[in-house]
């Protein structure tokens, strides 16, 4: 495509571009290595002279029950969500209903909505229901405001489903949830686990629903955790870094294996933040 | 019988999806909307309606505008700038790339990251006296470049659009390189028989039929510049002073700090309705796009 000498630009461009986005991911395992005195006294990109997993066994202490948390709540609230998303994709596309575009879009709107426009009646009522600090309610709160973008994928991958399968099983007097359990959900293996994966990773990765509903430690999610080991150990990189790569962990080795799978839901017009 | 036996067993499981979204997005929406009106300070929730105060000393709050401005600022650079990146990126890996799964795969890791991490990893990055930048600037050389990336309240906010834009390009390269990647390769032939340069290749065919990923993208990321607000919270909490303070984080200071409910929820409904101008007309147009 391109002569000779610009395909070595090329390459240099690429090149470039991929130091600049490995850089911080870089820094931050070489000083997660590192004891503090190499902290200060090499440079950030340098490799650790004398390697120690201190900071990675300090790290992980403090993270450990945090992570289990996360853990808890984002698999149920993935499942949740991910099964309702299913539901509603299917009475959307293949049932459909008078003002089923109009369900659809008001569900659409939830998707791209600010939290904080939700933050204050969220937290009320979870302190009403009892389930402020407690998993459960961290489990409510990201199925609720999974549903919309569950749902947005579902129906997206069911839309291509042919309505003439639906037809020739109702004729064969097939009901909705026969069709729905013997011919939709056995389709549907790859669009779970595109959403499956989307929903873990962004329900992991979030912050914000965290730090308003779990202050205590029985369902302090590990995000909010490492948020404030950056704030009890300002000096302490070491740790801080550490602490920041068990916490990406889980995502990364989703990320490495079942890419393809998370980027069908990045292509899905979905959000971030 | 086991027609309307059918219709009620439907509309059965679509309820509790219904119930969700309709209380915990439409419902707190117009609760917040009525805080927004109330009197209601301090920890014990009040209800008195007093009309649109709030408002009025929002338009008095200097840090409301500084905040306003912050988001603009975001609009205004960060989103160009992933867009352009991301498009450049696309065009790079578009022309035939040895290993080109490996360089997609290392530009989009950031995204797939929490922003709690991303900030974490720029903190490190921006530490003005033992941080990556400022050691590796003195070490080729350019020592005269080292600042105080976060702690310097003029270029604060420009090192957070920066890191955002590192964060969000490999995103935007992604859906370049998607609507790249749908041109017929017939077009592309054609044009090249025409004796095409690459430039004009993709000045005149390739670029033009990017304008639904381009606005795709687009959205997403003015959405991202409104609601930004884990990543800066914890890169710099909003400082030096008020400096890379924006409306997200202006509520929630005001609301889980200050304790100041009422307001807070006035610069979160201020903040819903400037998402739904660019939200709604997009799903409006999307939607009138897919029927025909």
């Amino acid at each position: 495509m391109f002569p000779k000498p610009e395909r070595i630009i090329l390459y240099i461009l690429l090149s470039f571009f991929m130091f600049i986005s490995v850089l911080p991911l870089w820094t931050c395992i070489m000083t997660s290595l590192k004891t503090m005195k190499d902290v200060i006294y090499t440079m950030p990109v340098q490799p650790p002279p004398s390697p120690t997993l201190e900071p990675m066994r300090e790290a992980f202490d403090i993270m450990k029950r945090p992570l289990l948390n996360s853990f808890a709540f984002t698999l149920f609230a993935t499942i949740f969500s991910c099964i309702l998303g299913s539901i509603n994709g299917y009475i959307l596309t293949k049932i459909r209903f008078r003002g089923s575009e109009i369900v659809f879009l008001l569900l659409a709107i939830g998707i791209f909505i600010p939290y904080q426009t939700v933050l204050i009646p969220l937290v009320m009522t979870m302190s009403s229901l009892g389930l402020y600090n407690r998993i459960e309610g961290l489990i409510l709160t990201h199925t609720a405001y999974g549903i919309p973008i569950c749902t947005l994928l579902f129906r997206n991958f069911y839309e291509d489903i042919p309505d003439s399968l639906i037809r020739a099983a109702k004729t064969d007097g097939a009901g909705t949830w026969t069709i729905y359990r013997r011919i939709i959900l056995p389709l549907s293996s790859p669009m779970f686990a595109v959403a499956g994966v989307f929903q873990f990773t962004s329900i992991w990765n979030d912050f914000l629903f965290g730090l308003v509903l779990a202050r205590g430690t029985e369902a302090l999610p590990a995000s909010v955790a490492l948020a404030n080991l950056k704030g009890t150990t300002t000096a302490f990189w070491n740790v801080q870094m550490a602490g920041a790569w068990w916490y990406a962990l889980p995502v990364v080795i989703i990320y490495l294996i079942l890419g393809k799978y998370l980027i069908r839901g990045y292509m899905a017009g979905a959000v971030k933040g | 019988m086991r027609f309307i036996k059918d219709k009620i067993n439907t509309l059965l499981v679509f309820l509790p999806s219904l119930i969700l979204v309709g209380y915990f997005v439409y419902a707190s929406i117009g609760w917040n909307a009525i805080v927004s009106l109330s009197d209601w300070k301090g920890l014990r929730p009040s209800y008195n309606i007093v009309g649109l105060s709030q408002y009025a000393y929002l338009s008095h709050d200097p840090v409301f505008w500084t905040s306003l401005e912050n988001n603009l600022l975001l609009i205004s650079l960060f989103v160009p700038g992933s867009l352009f990146l991301g498009l450049f990126l696309a065009i790079l890996l578009d022309a035939k790339v040895r290993a080109e799964n490996t360089f997609r795969t290392i530009y989009l890791l950031p995204f797939a990251l929490s922003f709690v991490i991303t900030a974490a990893l720029w903190a490190w990055m921006y530490n003005p006296s033992i941080g990556v930048i400022n050691t590796l600037f003195e070490k080729i050389g350019l020592g005269f470049l080292k600042s105080g990336w976060t702690t310097d309240s003029s270029i604060a906010m420009y090192s957070v659009i920066l890191a955002l834009i590192w964060q969000f390009s490999g995103y935007t390269m992604l859906v370049f390189l998607a609507g790249i990647r749908s041109i017929p390769e017939s077009q592309i032939m054609a044009a090249r028989v025409d004796g095409a340069s690459s430039l004009n290749l993709y000045k005149r065919i390739v670029i033009p039929q990017l304008k639904f990923s381009a606005l795709a993208a687009f959205v997403v990321l003015m959405v991202f510049a409104l609601k930004a607000f884990d990543f800066i919270f914890i890169l710099t909490g909003g400082g030096p002073g008020y400096s890379t303070y924006v409306l997200p984080l202006m509520m929630y200071r005001e609301t889980f700090s200050m304790t100041h409910f009422a307001y807070g929820a006035a610069i979160a409904t201020l903040l819903f309705v400037i998402v739904m101008m660019v939200v709604v007309p997009y799903l409006y147009m999307s939607s009138r796009r897919g029927k025909e």
